[in-house]
């Protein structure tokens, strides 16, 4: 049979090589592996709280909280880590409770909380942060020791050299929990009230899905006609 | 051919052979835009791997109301969008992705594209790369056909500015 050369032939021939095949098996492949693995981190967590905060968060049986107010806070704490889980939370607004911790590591733990979703900090630069810069060692153990792991993100402290470092719940985890950061946005507007919100925010949950949009600045957002949302306060977001 | 919205009715009951299709039909032109924005290929790729995993998660939540392809843009833009943040906050400033691939005379266009704003700079993709209609692009990006006309305007204006001064270093 005769090929007639066309120009719909020559088009598809110089057309990037998408190879549709291999790239939907992958992407099944993740889908599948996905669904399953927040669910089982969230599966084996405990949460114990007091009336001001959680106060720990642990892979163990705990007490479960005395007060009604400490119990509706570990309610939140859990709602909070499922939508974090599922890459639908950029941040955490249920208080923590560090009262009963020592004084330098609750200093390590207060930096470690300023650095911002998806970003990574080497130890040393929390030992500089808290006015210890030689003290990297000690970080490395206060860090080890959170008590509220996720909601104080230690995991975003990495070694110097670009290690991955220690973690609570292994190493496996904490890359795992860097990677799902870097593929959270942290802005999202709502296409049929024109409000950007930070992700996770309690407005924005009540959002059609198809009316997210996702913006890369709250700049950009009022660009484009958007307002910032009066709850979350996108604009003062790190 | 089966319509894109019979498709798309399979996918959300979990028809891979049905995702597959999909995929075939939209890869090339998600592709195109994601590296157009990204810059490189293996950011492209890895921008709509995420979109279709995005895509094949949530086919329960597409509304018919939505033209298959302005649905998955909305999705791939969403991805980039966020990717171009990250690249902003890590060096503080635009940064000039590594197009090694860019013909010569794309250089300085490729270059200028970059120093675009955002969101002006996903509607000249999105217009250029698949000569979307005003209307595609205001729900892609959910904005006003107006916004999007100006968006656009401002956009080559600052693009025509950057070439004229001169390869926009």
């Amino acid at each position: 049979m005769k090929t007639v050369l066309t120009d719909d032939m020559l088009k598809g021939y110089f057309q990037p090589d998408a190879e549709p095949g291999q790239l939907a098996r992958q992407v099944l492949l993740a889908a599948r592996a996905s669904a399953r693995e927040s669910e089982k981190l969230l599966d084996r967590l405990a949460i114990q709280a007091t009336t001001e905060g959680i106060s720990l968060i642990r892979a163990a049986r705990l007490e479960k909280p005395a007060t009604a107010g400490a119990r509706r806070l570990v309610e939140r704490a859990r709602e909070e880590l499922y939508e974090y889980f599922q890459g639908k939370r950029a941040f955490f607004s249920v208080p923590v409770d560090l009262s009963e911790t020592p004084d330098f590591q609750r200093r390590v733990l207060e930096a470690a909380r300023g650095i911002p979703f998806g970003e990574v900090r080497p130890y040393a630069w929390v030992a500089q942060k808290i006015g210890h810069p030689r003290a990297v060692r000690a970080v490395g153990t206060a860090l080890g020791r959170n008590p509220v792991p996720f909601i104080v993100p230690c995991h975003r402290v990495l070694q110097s050299g670009g290690g991955i470092g220690g973690y609570l719940f292994g190493s496996e985890t904490k890359s795992g929990l860097l990677a799902l950061e870097r593929t959270t946005p942290i802005y999202e507007g709502c296409a049929s009230t024109h409000i950007v919100c930070r992700v996770g925010c309690s407005s924005g949950r009540r959002m059609r899905p198809d009316n997210r949009v996702v913006f890369a600045s709250v700049q950009d957002a009022r660009s484009v006609g958007y307002r910032p949302c009066k709850v979350c306060k996108p604009s003062r977001a790190a | 051919m089966e319509h894109d919205k019979r498709l798309m009715g399979r996918v959300a009951r979990g028809d891979e052979a049905a995702f597959t299709e999909l995929v075939g039909r939209y890869a090339g032109r998600l592709l195109g835009v994601a590296r157009r924005l990204l810059g490189s290929r293996a950011d492209a790729e890895d921008a709509v791997q995420r979109a279709l995993l995005q895509c094949y998660l949530g086919a329960g939540t597409y509304q018919a109301e939505w033209a298959v392809s302005t649905w998955l843009y909305r999705i791939l833009t969403n991805v980039c969008v966020d990717e171009l943040r990250r690249r902003t906050s890590r060096s503080g400033q635009l940064e000039p992705p590594a197009r090694p691939d860019a013909p010569g005379q794309y250089l300085d266009l490729h270059r200028a594209l970059v120093r675009v704003p955002t969101e002006a700079r996903v509607l000249l993709v999105l217009r250029y790369v698949d000569g979307l209609s005003y209307g595609e692009l205001a729900r892609i990006r959910g904005i006003s056909i107006n916004t999007v006309k100006s968006q656009l305007a401002r956009g080559k204006s600052l693009l025509r500015t950057a070439l004229t001064k001169g390869g926009a270093s």
